[in-house]
């Protein structure tokens, strides 16, 4: 069991900043995802808590030990690969011995904790069988299993389902969270996928061009996004921002409209009066109502389940099936009381954070 | 260059996915006769281009005929002897000290030039600085002319050549080592151009192998704590373990058949002391004209190569099963 810190980390390769910065705290036992679009540093935050790149600066310490300077080899971390790296030279079997092996446990010690792990991960049935040409879920046991039999405290996770097929991926992270209840480690789990990141972490890292944006629960990086990034990139649709102006205890829409603020958003307008916002709104927490946002319906997207309308100007809502609307026909909208966000229009920032 | 369109990039594997179709249809289904008949020509073109050769070696290894037998070699039947020539050859000093030559060289020359392949080639693999200009002049023994090298060295190790000239220089006294007219020594001058000419092609060989090696397994087996002889061992062994076999199979067939560098620097001498096989074979056809003993040789040969290649074969996957 051991937390993880990284303490001022900046990685640069060459011109390039691929980590600004970068303090993160994970705790003892948490399952922590670094979420983030492609390029935004995510994987190397991992390489430099695994080893596999050093920091240009900055400290990274496994509970209150500095193992900045530590080889990989010694770190004593579990590392799952995006494709597993299972090594298919060798069978199930001795892919899971092959860390006591290396580590130079005796022949019926290895033997005793291959066959623990394969009870424990329902691999005993194919333990002598090679591991080229198992199907995905079995190398991702196997996978797990390869590390998690040598008991490193720490585990990472590098985007291991980004190879399987959606309709397989609610399994996987299914079987996934098990293992990390069962095996209670710290885990880190590297996505652009922000389903997974909200499915199966206790707590979100979003990050965009080396820069860590916001850490939280994932319902406080949903309700709450920390700036204008955190509020697009999460969410499917994402985040309706509009600009606007304060005036009072409402917004001046750009465009014309005005929605009228309440709770934690008056509050925080309060502390900023006049100033150019960022009016934030989830289209789920879209309303019809009698003042508010008036736009005419550009299209009608019925996708099963719901409906989401998308109106002029890019503004999206999202309805149940029933909702009274029409193409091309002007609705008026505003969010359900106290569910907006309010943005800094200048730097970005939430206000009243 | 234009963008290949997508449709045009396809056709590779739609064939592909067609003759694996085909051929998974043609196990078990209707296909197989057609199949057979269809390249029945084919097959037979490749038997008798294959076998030809082999037959009448076979017919001549049983008969007396010389070219100077007074008559065509489809009539070297009238000269039937049936197994002298086969009792000649074990019976022949000269066969047996030529075919012993060969393998001294084989095995002295396969393994150090495999030894340098492999360092060369991790050395490459791991990547370092001037590497690419490295890479070229590293090929170009290999792209020499064999003839051409074996003239190179034959005028290195002259007894006043630059070798000795080099040696002489930074031993500050007069280097006359017989390079080549020393029978042991010629030995050695000739396995020198062996290697130097063709540790290239090991190295080659070698490098691609190792740049397959993928790399995340290697820094999976790093993070279970496998250091560098480990990983080695485990990791990159097994993996290219085919190609190594392939390569070892290709040098110790060349070799096995080594002629005209070496014909070249020494033709055979001091006297028969760098005598190979084929050098014997050569000698023994334009001096001695004994074509149906040499046949009969050259099929015991055979028969040994096809035991070690069918000994590396044993070793590698078969066609179509995946490692």
């Amino acid at each position: 069991m051991s937390s993880i810190a990284l303490e001022g980390v900046v990685k640069r390769f060459g011109d390039f900043t691929a980590l600004q910065e970068m303090d993160l705290t994970i705790r003892d036992g948490e399952f922590m995802a670094l979420l983030g679009p492609s390029g935004c540093g995510k994987s190397t935050t991992m390489n430099v808590i695994a080893g596999m790149e050093d920091p240009s600066e900055g400290r990274v310490r496994f509970g209150e030990r500095d193992v900045t300077d530590v080889p990989m080899s010694r770190r004593g971390v579990g590392f799952v690969f995006q494709n597993y790296a299972i090594f298919t030279h060798m069978s199930v079997r001795a892919n899971l011995a092959y860390g006591p092996r290396m580590h130079g446990a005796s022949r019926s010690e290895v033997d005793r904790r291959v066959t623990e792990m394969a009870r424990f991960l329902d691999l005993e049935d194919i333990l002598d069988r090679p591991s080229a040409g198992l199907s995905v879920n079995i190398l991702q046991r196997i996978a797990i299993g390869r590390s998690a039999i040598l008991e490193p405290a720490i585990f990472l996770l590098d985007e291991p389902l980004s190879n399987v097929d959606a309709a397989f991926r609610a399994v996987m992270r299914r079987e996934l969270k098990a293992l990390q209840r069962k095996f209670e480690q710290t885990m880190v789990y590297v996505t652009h996928d922000q389903l997974e990141a909200m499915t199966m972490a206790d707590r979100i890292a979003v990050m965009d061009h080396g820069v860590l944006h916001q850490v939280g629960t994932p319902l406080e990086v949903y309700n709450a996004p920390a700036n204008l990034f955190v509020a697009q990139f999460l969410g499917s649709p994402g985040m309706n921002l509009l600009p606007g102006r304060l005036d009072g205890e409402a917004v001046e829409l750009e465009g014309g409209g005005r929605i009228a603020l309440t709770g934690a958003e008056a509050r925080a307008a309060a502390g900023a009066p006049g100033c150019d916002v960022v009016y934030g709104f989830r289209p789920e927490e879209a309303r019809l109502s009698a003042e508010g946002l008036t736009r005419p319906v550009e299209v009608i997207e019925r996708i099963g389940a719901r409906t989401i309308l998308h109106l002029s100007g890019g503004t999206k809502a999202v309805f149940g099936n029933d909702v009274e609307a029409a193409e091309r026909a002007p609705v008026t909208l505003a969010p359900a009381p106290g569910t907006a966000s309010l943005f800094d229009a200048a730097s970005g920032a939430r206000l009243g954070a | 260059m234009t963008d290949t369109p997508l449709p045009a990039a396809n056709p590779a594997a739609t064939a592909r996915t067609a003759l694996r179709d085909a051929k998974d249809a043609g196990a078990t289904g209707p296909g197989t006769r057609l199949g057979t008949w269809l390249t029945l020509p084919a097959q037979l073109l490749i038997v008798f281009v294959a076998v030809f050769p082999l037959l009448m070696q076979l017919y001549l290894s049983f008969t007396d005929w010389t070219p100077l037998a007074g008559r065509p070699w489809t009539q070297a039947h009238e000269l039937f002897i049936g197994f002298w020539n086969y009792q000649d050859v074990f019976e022949d000093a000269r066969f047996w000290a030529a075919l012993w030559r060969t393998l001294l060289i084989v095995g002295v020359a396969v393994p150090v030039e495999f030894a340098l392949g492999l360092g060369l080639a991790m050395l490459f693999a791991g990547g370092f600085r001037g590497q690419r200009v490295l890479y070229s002049i590293m090929l170009i023994p290999m792209m020499i002319v064999p003839a051409v090298a074996g003239y190179m060295f034959f005028l290195l190790f002259q007894s006043d050549g630059p070798v000795n000239g080099l040696l002489s220089t930074l031993t500050g006294r007069d280097v006359a080592i017989r390079w080549l007219t020393d029978p042991d020594l010629a030995v050695i001058s000739v396995m020198l151009a062996d290697v130097w000419q063709w540790t290239p092609l090991m190295f080659l060989i070698l490098l691609a192998g190792l740049l397959g090696v993928p790399q995340d397994q290697l820094k999976a087996a790093t993070l279970l704590g496998a250091g560098p002889w480990q990983r080695f061992r485990t990791i990159v062994l097994p993996k290219i373990k085919t190609i190594i076999l392939i390569a070892l199979a290709i040098r110790v067939i060349e070799i096995f058949k080594i002629f005209d560098t070496l014909f070249i620097m020494t033709a055979g001498g001091p006297g028969v002391a760098t005598e190979t096989i084929s050098v014997f074979f050569y000698k023994i056809m334009t001096l001695e004209l004994a074509w149906s003993y040499v046949a009969a040789a050259g099929l015991l040969v055979l028969v040994g190569l096809s035991v070690i290649a069918g000994v590396a074969m044993a070793f590698m996957p078969k066609p179509g099963k995946r490692t």
